[in-house]
């Protein structure tokens, strides 16, 4: 498998700010991966997608998304990634579908109509069928104002596939959803990558959502602290925190290992 | 026949480029600034009220105590500053949705897209032209019941000209909303700056015998070469057309095209670097 995602040496200073909030940092992840970018707040998690998504500038180093320089060739990247943003970026003023139909058409997904019924009846379908996969199928026609947080969630997860990027980012995508929601978009999620070999980039502090991940790198203070498979940083756990009653997760590897590190580091 | 469109469909329409995804993604931001519009009462309300204040209480006034002795119909000079400047002011104000979008996180989807940010300020524009255009419209109603009339002509010639004011309105208030990252300031910054405008540009008091700084001012600003062209057309042959416009009508649409297309670099540029430069 080819590298989709390549980032080099990559360092991200704010104006006016002390210390990088991205300190040289580079990794990889290959076409189709599930990978996982965990760390605490305020790690460089966000600021790191961001920049791999061309709406931030670096200060140095290399990005290539798809073979694109995510600087020189911003518009051939945002071709093929999709994002799901920590904080929800939709429309408050427009209904569920409208915001779908601005993203599609943003995109030259299709052509823009001014009504639902104008537009094709590939897009129709489409996105009838994304939204009674993910269950808001009746919220479709309602104002972004009158939907809950989790079906704001699974909009903007509809949105972000809309245009079938090679790479999707997830910004911790499912902060305050609950667990059925949880569970359902996960599912959702699964299928896409099974369906399309779609790439998925996840930054989540609900490390169980990462236990079946191809690939975790951890970011702390804005340099890469450990990057490698699940059961590899599994096995740097000191000691066996569930013996009896199941393996080792993920979950107990990780914080033991941002513990040890920081422990280290005073 | 309609299909449903397969991931590789998808991701092939999707790296169509040039001009027709251009102007897609620009009609579709413009729509949604249509649509928006439309669903708030209160800014159709603003856009029908706003003729009211400024050409029946404002314009009403200044024609009432001003009109004599200038040579030429007052009323239809004003009437037809104040329909450049509620272009410029309606779009300008629709303009700093930008600045909202950013609050809201909106921007994000929008700086996210494959595609110029000149088709998404220029999309931003025409679509704060709607309601600028409702206001103009509201205008002429109210002028109409002044007593201050315009042929069907001049009127579709305006009618014509409003994008190219509107284009030029918007690429004016990129300059300022660029560079401001805080929707109360850009209000503000947006506001003052439609009052300069206002008052320099000749829309409401005759600027041909300004001098000195005045007539510096006069002549840097954009409303007040958009005020003469369409005074230029609307004036076109008849007696008042020297005592009324104030520059060949070639060289002002010639400002006008190269004032919006600077303005719309520099603003545009900002707006990108201010979003993606932190």
């Amino acid at each position: 498998m080819q590298n989709i995602l390549e980032v080099t040496n990559l360092t991200k200073r704010y104006d006016k700010a002390k210390t990088p909030a991205v300190d040289n940092i580079s990794f990889s992840v290959k076409e189709g991966e599930f990978f996982a970018f965990l760390g605490p707040n305020g790690a460089g998690k966000t600021t790191t997608i961001s920049i791999l998504t061309t709406t931030l500038s670096k200060t140095s180093g290399e990005v290539k998304i798809a073979g694109f320089d995510a600087e020189k060739q911003a518009k051939e990247v945002r071709e093929n990634v999709g994002i799901i943003f920590q904080k929800p970026s939709l429309d408050p003023d427009l209904s569920a579908e409208e915001n779908i139909r601005f993203h599609a058409c943003l995109y030259g997904v299709y052509g823009y109509r001014p009504t639902f019924k104008w537009m094709t009846k590939a897009y129709r379908e489409r996105v009838m069928e994304l939204a009674e996969i993910v269950g808001i199928a009746d919220a479709m026609f309602k104002p972004i104002k009158k939907l809950s947080g989790g079906m704001q969630r699974k909009l903007e997860i509809i949105r972000s596939l809309i245009h079938t990027p090679k790479i999707l980012f997830l910004d911790e995508p499912t902060q305050g959803l609950d667990a059925v929601s949880r569970r359902s978009l996960w599912d959702y999620l699964n299928d896409v990558r099974r369906e399309y070999g779609t790439t998925v980039f996840l930054t989540t502090h609900y490390i169980d959502e990462a236990e079946s991940v191809d690939n975790v790198c951890i970011i702390n203070h804005g340099k890469i602290a450990a990057c490698c498979s699940p059961e590899e940083l599994k096995k740097t756990l000191e000691y066996d925190p569930t013996p009896k009653i199941c393996l080792p997760t993920l979950e107990d590897a990780y914080i033991q290992y941002l513990t040890k590190i920081e422990r280290e580091a005073v | 026949m309609d299909t449903i469109l397969t991931a590789n469909d998808t991701r092939m329409a999707t790296k169509k480029s040039g001009f027709t995804r251009e102007l897609n993604a620009t009609i579709t931001i413009l729509a949604r600034g249509v649509v928006v519009s439309l669903k708030s009462p209160a800014t159709l309300i603003v856009s029908l009220a706003m003729p009211i204040v400024m050409m029946g209480m404002v314009g009403g006034n200044l024609s009432q105590n001003m009109a004599g002795g200038l040579g030429f119909d007052y009323g239809q000079f004003m009437l037809i500053g104040m329909l450049i400047n509620m272009l410029f002011m309606m779009t300008s104000q629709g303009l700093t949705s930008l600045v909202e979008d950013r609050d809201t996180n909106f921007s994000q989807e929008m700086m996210i897209a494959p595609v110029s940010r000149y088709s998404i300020v220029i999309g931003t524009i025409l679509g704060s032209a709607f309601m600028a255009i409702v206001s103009m419209l509201g205008t002429i109603i109210v002028g109409l019941f002044m007593g201050i009339h315009l042929g069907a002509g001049q009127l579709l010639a305006i009618l014509a000209l409003s994008p190219l004011m509107c284009l030029a309105a918007g690429a004016f208030a990129m300059l300022l909303i660029g560079c401001i990252k805080n929707k109360k300031a850009a209000n503000t910054a947006v506001t003052l700056i439609m009052m300069l405008q206002m008052v320099l540009s000749g829309a409401i008091i005759p600027i041909a015998n300004s001098s000195g700084i005045l007539a510096v001012l006069n002549r840097l600003i954009p409303m007040t070469y958009c005020l003469d062209l369409t005074r230029a057309v609307v004036y076109a042959g008849t007696p008042e057309y020297s005592s009324v416009v104030l520059f060949n009508p070639i060289v002002t649409l010639a400002a006008i095209i190269a004032l919006t297309i600077a303005f719309l670099a520099i603003g545009t540029f900002m707006f990108a670097r201010s979003e993606s430069h932190k």
